[in-house]
């Protein structure tokens, strides 16, 4: 007797977890109030490719995606900063060098469009702040 | 909604609780609602989270003090995780008599020199660079303008009794290093070390540094390129010569000579960026706004680093006629001018450009000054509207 009350009980807070995530997720889409929505075409991963993997575990153990997505550059310069980045200690196996400059400067060069970035949660638009004065 | 908003709180910090981390959460919201919640910076562009590179929209460069929430940050590796104001301590050796360590209280208690500087990233401008460069990609606003406070850089230095072999000092931040990247480094020669201005700053519009901004303390190099004045400053070196490492060599230098756009600059033709060039911004209208015929108000700011702006030039034709700007009434040595300039506008399609003149006789050129690194843009500034 006791052991099924506990296993209801169990089960109640298991489904009281399941139901405060569910309602977390229906909130997040609807706050905050007064944002925009994320720019046309906004991206914050890598894109796919044969290299996005070796890419990911390079690049991103040290800086996020969004540093490498906000590049325009040429091969020759993807291949100055890819050699930059392995002296500052990215591991690159030096098989996968080339492949990965490929990937780096196919999807991001300069004839691509420009990043459009997100902005931080503005108190004016939240209200959080009524619009802070200027300090004097 | 601000239920909904207490609720969201209380979420995350259940989140939290369970080992969520603070960026995954933002994440959580950038990807619904197009904006991302960062406690104390407000409606900036995010050009980076990890690590924190944020800047400031030219909309907001309209206050001759930028709130502390609208002024820009730039890092260069990862904040230092731990930071707390007891255990702080600022060493000051190398070229000295007597090598000294400091604790935040005993750093209070030296006089304090308060100057407003306005602090501009090297790189403010770099995505305008054609060709494009590699680095964060900053638009106009990796610039804004505090009140900086703090015991002067050369009262810290005499209690070390500085040798008279000291020609250079060097700052090193509490920076997160990653990977093998070289610890953040920079020197200044002792001129600028010695100047009354230079601060050891411990506050920004009268309150404490806020961590972003370099808790508890951060050199301020007035007039300088954001990176002389180090953030999180732990250490301060007396050198016989400019400290040597990546920060000072390659980065942060400028071509003795301007190339062409494009064209590799050999190291021994580069000398490192000290001092800010003269710049103009329009922080309103906007660029690409349509707008009803009428008086419209031209406004922005400029700066020149140690020098002083003496004249805005205003033009609404794309340059070929310019006016002199209105000058705000705020000024001080290193801080930029506020501007702006009334305009009838009637309706049509306009090119409004922006000139600034120093005390030096500099002047913005009207296309920018190329370099591998994009540094020091300062383009005359326009921006395209429509009256109608």
């Amino acid at each position: 007797m006791l052991h099924s009350i506990v296993k209801a009980s169990i089960v109640a807070a298991l489904i009281a977890v399941a139901a405060a995530l569910w309602a977390q997720e229906q909130q997040l889409q609807i706050i905050p109030g007064g944002q925009n929505p994320p720019p046309v075409g906004f991206k914050d991963d890598l894109p796919p490719g044969a290299m996005r993997g070796k890419a990911t575990t390079c690049c991103l153990e040290c800086h996020e995606a969004r540093i490498i997505l906000q590049q325009r550059l040429n091969k020759a310069a993807w291949t100055k900063e890819v050699d930059k980045m392995i002296k500052w200690g990215a591991v690159v196996e030096a098989s996968d060098r080339d492949a990965l400059i490929d990937y780096l400067s196919t999807n991001f060069s300069p004839d691509q469009p420009p990043y459009e970035p997100l902005r931080t949660t503005s108190d004016k638009a939240s209200g959080k702040n009524g619009g802070k004065k200027n300090p004097k | 909604m601000d239920s909904r908003r207490n609720f969201l709180k209380q979420m995350s910090g259940a989140a939290l609780a369970v080992g969520a981390t603070p960026s995954l959460l933002a994440w959580a919201h950038a990807a619904q609602s197009g904006s991302i919640d960062l406690p104390g910076e407000d409606g900036l562009i995010v050009r980076s989270l990890r690590f924190v590179d944020l800047e400031t929209p030219v909309e907001y460069l309209n206050t001759w003090l930028t709130p502390v929430p609208h002024f820009f940050v730039r890092n260069h590796m990862h904040e230092p995780s731990e930071l707390n104001a007891e255990d702080w301590r600022l060493t000051v050796g190398g070229e000295v008599e007597k090598p000294i360590t400091l604790t935040l209280a005993e750093l209070s208690k030296l006089e304090s020199h308060s100057l407003v500087n306005t602090l501009e990233c090297a790189g403010n401008g770099r995505s305008l660079h054609r060709p494009q460069v590699p680095g964060i990609q900053w638009g106009k606003g990796a610039v804004s303008t505090a009140r900086f406070s703090g015991p002067r850089l050369r009262d810290v230095l005499q209690r070390a009794n500085m040798k008279l072999t000291g020609k250079h000092v060097s700052f090193r931040g509490l920076d997160d290093i990653p990977g093998k990247v070289p610890p953040f480094i920079r020197s200044v020669p002792i001129e600028k070390a010695l100047d009354a201005d230079t601060l050891v700053a411990t506050h920004m519009n009268g309150a404490p540094l806020s961590k972003h901004h370099g808790f508890p303390a951060r050199a301020l190099v007035p007039g300088w390129i954001g990176a002389a004045s180090c953030k999180w400053l732990t250490e301060i070196k007396v050198l016989e010569s400019e400290f040597v490492g990546n920060f000072m060599n390659p980065a942060y230098r400028f071509p003795n000579q301007p190339g062409k756009p494009g064209e590799a600059v050999k190291p021994e033709d580069t000398h490192p960026l000290t001092a800010l060039n003269v710049k103009s911004v329009i922080s309103g209208p906007l660029d690409g706004t349509s707008l009803r015929s009428g008086r419209v108000a031209v406004r922005g700011a400029a700066w020149a680093g140690e020098a002083d702006i003496v004249k805005v030039e205003v033009s609404t034709d794309g340059g070929a006629n310019g006016t002199a700007a209105g000058l705000g009434h705020d000024h001080a040595h290193y801080a930029w001018r506020l501007w702006s300039y009334e305009w009838r506008a009637k309706s049509g399609a306009y090119t409004i450009r922006s000139r600034a003149i120093d005390s030096q006789g500099r002047t913005q050129p009207a296309t920018p000054v190329w370099n591998p690194s994009g540094y020091l843009y300062n383009a005359a500034d326009q921006v395209t509207i429509h009256v109608a």
